[in-house]
């Protein structure tokens, strides 16, 4: 590439929809602090739902990660859409591992779920809802997919617990039996959103897209 | 001359609607005109050209490289300028730091002759004393004035301009031709507009688009030619004209086959395109 990463970061940078992603760890960090605000002592299943929560939220922030208002503007330029879009993910991916690692030292240490457990499931949420943008980017015209992006999470994530055969359990207990079965379909879930947001990204050479304006 | 864009077998679907049917034609240094209908085609065509979007079938190539291969494309994007119907901005960019944006993804290395080339198109699109403020305190033709500097910024050797004078003001839409005159000066510009006075006064070639394919490419003056003889006046709409409406003088301006005895008036570049849309555009909105 000819013009200097440290141009590039910047600009991209400058692009990012800041205020989403602000607002989403916010309310996330806010929701991790109520026990330690109440001075109420949660069960472990408290805990771990609370933590849900968090990288739900954290993840509905991600989902706006791909919003470009330029798009239409910048699609036909030199620097190709996967840099620029694993661009906005490298930029974002530090301040989200620390603004996690900070919602796990939130919680009351005494009832918080194993760490890797717990943020495994965060991972997916966020690749999940990456994924989904990168999809909406490659599949759409929009210019701003994330309020859609964000919904369906928003949808799945409420469908899921209620949807899923006991088999395919996702949403278990520290205790319960199935936990460690449970993480093994997260980690299939993080390897299928992982392959599916490199799919989204490459913009196609010699095929039309899916949809488009008239 | 050689074409800076030489085309072939352009097509495209989405789903079944044929967005684009088999569209050849070459581009020459200047500003062609590209005339049409709402669906004609012409935003496709516009963005198969710019690589936003690949083509079904047919190939092309700007200024010598083909889009078809990942090296291609790169080449071609190193010299295009594109203004989108809708171009969209980070509203909290001022339009310095816009364009300068659009530079950087340009690949315009060295930020002190990047900021000079940033200054020189705000400078040539009349932006001089806005450049420091937030685009979002901009009006809609300075905003589309940044838009275009941004389309301009790397001195492209074809660019592409999809309705720029759509939603401007007389004076706007004047200066924007001033604009977009000065830019065909040394480069190819393909110009998409449904203002048949933007072409008669900038282009020096048009092209027709109906249902996704070319219906018409040649002169200015070639399409207005096609009207002669074929305009006529009355003092009511003629039944027989493919399109009619009243003029300010109160009397109708007719255009089809004329019947014997009619007072024939001169021909336009819009009585021309409407005589080659014949029924594959929608004509009264186009005489509205």
């Amino acid at each position: 590439m000819r013009v200097a990463a440290v141009d590039l970061a910047g600009a991209v940078w400058r692009t990012l929809p800041r205020r989403v992603l602000a607002a989403a760890g916010a309310l996330g960090l806010l929701i991790a602090a109520v026990p330690a605000a109440t001075g109420a002592e949660p069960t472990p299943w408290q805990t771990l739902t609370l933590l849900r929560g968090v990288a739900l939220t954290g993840a509905l922030g991600l989902a706006f990660l791909l919003d470009d208002p330029a798009r239409h503007l910048t699609a036909p330029v030199p620097v190709r859409r996967p840099v620029r879009q694993a661009l906005r993910v490298a930029l974002v991916a530090p301040l989200a591992a620390l603004w996690w690692t900070a919602a796990l030292l939130l919680v009351p240490s005494a009832s918080r779920p194993p760490a890797g457990a717990i943020t495994l499931e965060a991972a997916v949420v966020a690749l999940l809802a990456l994924a989904g943008a990168a999809a909406a980017v490659r599949l759409t015209e929009g210019a701003r997919p994330g309020p859609a992006v964000a919904a369906a999470l928003l949808l799945a994530a409420v469908l899921a617990p209620l949807s899923l055969p006991e088999d395919w359990a996702l949403f278990v207990a520290p205790g319960d039996p199935r936990w460690a079965a449970a993480h093994d379909r997260w980690a299939v879930l993080l390897a299928g959103a992982v392959v599916a947001g490199a799919w989204c990204g490459p913009e196609p050479l010699g095929r039309r897209r899916w949809r488009g304006a008239g | 001359m050689t074409p800076t864009v030489s085309a072939s077998g352009l097509s495209l679907h989405y789903g079944r609607t044929r967005a684009l049917d088999d569209v050849s034609l070459r581009l020459t240094p200047g500003v062609t005109g590209l005339l049409g209908p709402n669906g004609a085609g012409k935003t496709t065509l516009l963005r198969v050209l710019a690589t936003a979007v690949p083509a079904d079938r047919g190939a092309f190539t700007v200024l010598g490289h083909d889009p078809a291969t990942s090296r291609g494309r790169q080449e071609v994007r190193r010299r295009l300028g594109y203004l989108p119907q809708t171009p969209g901005f980070h509203p909290d960019f001022t339009a310095f730091e816009f364009v300068d944006y659009v530079a950087i993804l340009k690949e315009l290395a060295g930020r002190g002759e990047r900021h000079r080339e940033v200054r020189r198109v705000l400078d040539e699109v009349g932006l001089r004393d806005v450049r420091g403020r937030r685009i979002r305190k901009l009006s809609g033709g300075m905003r589309q004035r940044v838009a275009l500097a941004a389309a301009l910024v790397g001195d492209p050797g074809f660019l592409v301009l999809d309705e720029p004078t759509v939603g401007l003001d007389p004076e706007q839409r004047m200066r924007f031709r001033e604009l977009i005159a000065g830019a065909g000066e040394g480069r190819t510009v393909l110009l998409s507009t449904h203002q048949t006075e933007d072409v008669a006064m900038l282009c020096h070639r048009v092209v027709v688009m109906a249902r996704g394919a070319v219906r018409f490419d040649g002169t200015p003056a070639e399409l207005t030619a096609r009207a002669g003889g074929r305009v006529w006046s009355s003092a009511g709409r003629d039944p027989g004209a493919k399109a009619g409406w009243r003029t300010g003088g109160g009397s109708f301006r007719n255009v089809g086959d004329p019947p014997a005895g009619a007072e024939l008036a001169e021909p336009t570049l819009e009585d021309g395109y409407l005589l080659v849309l014949d029924g594959d555009g929608d004509t009264a909105e186009v005489a509205a």
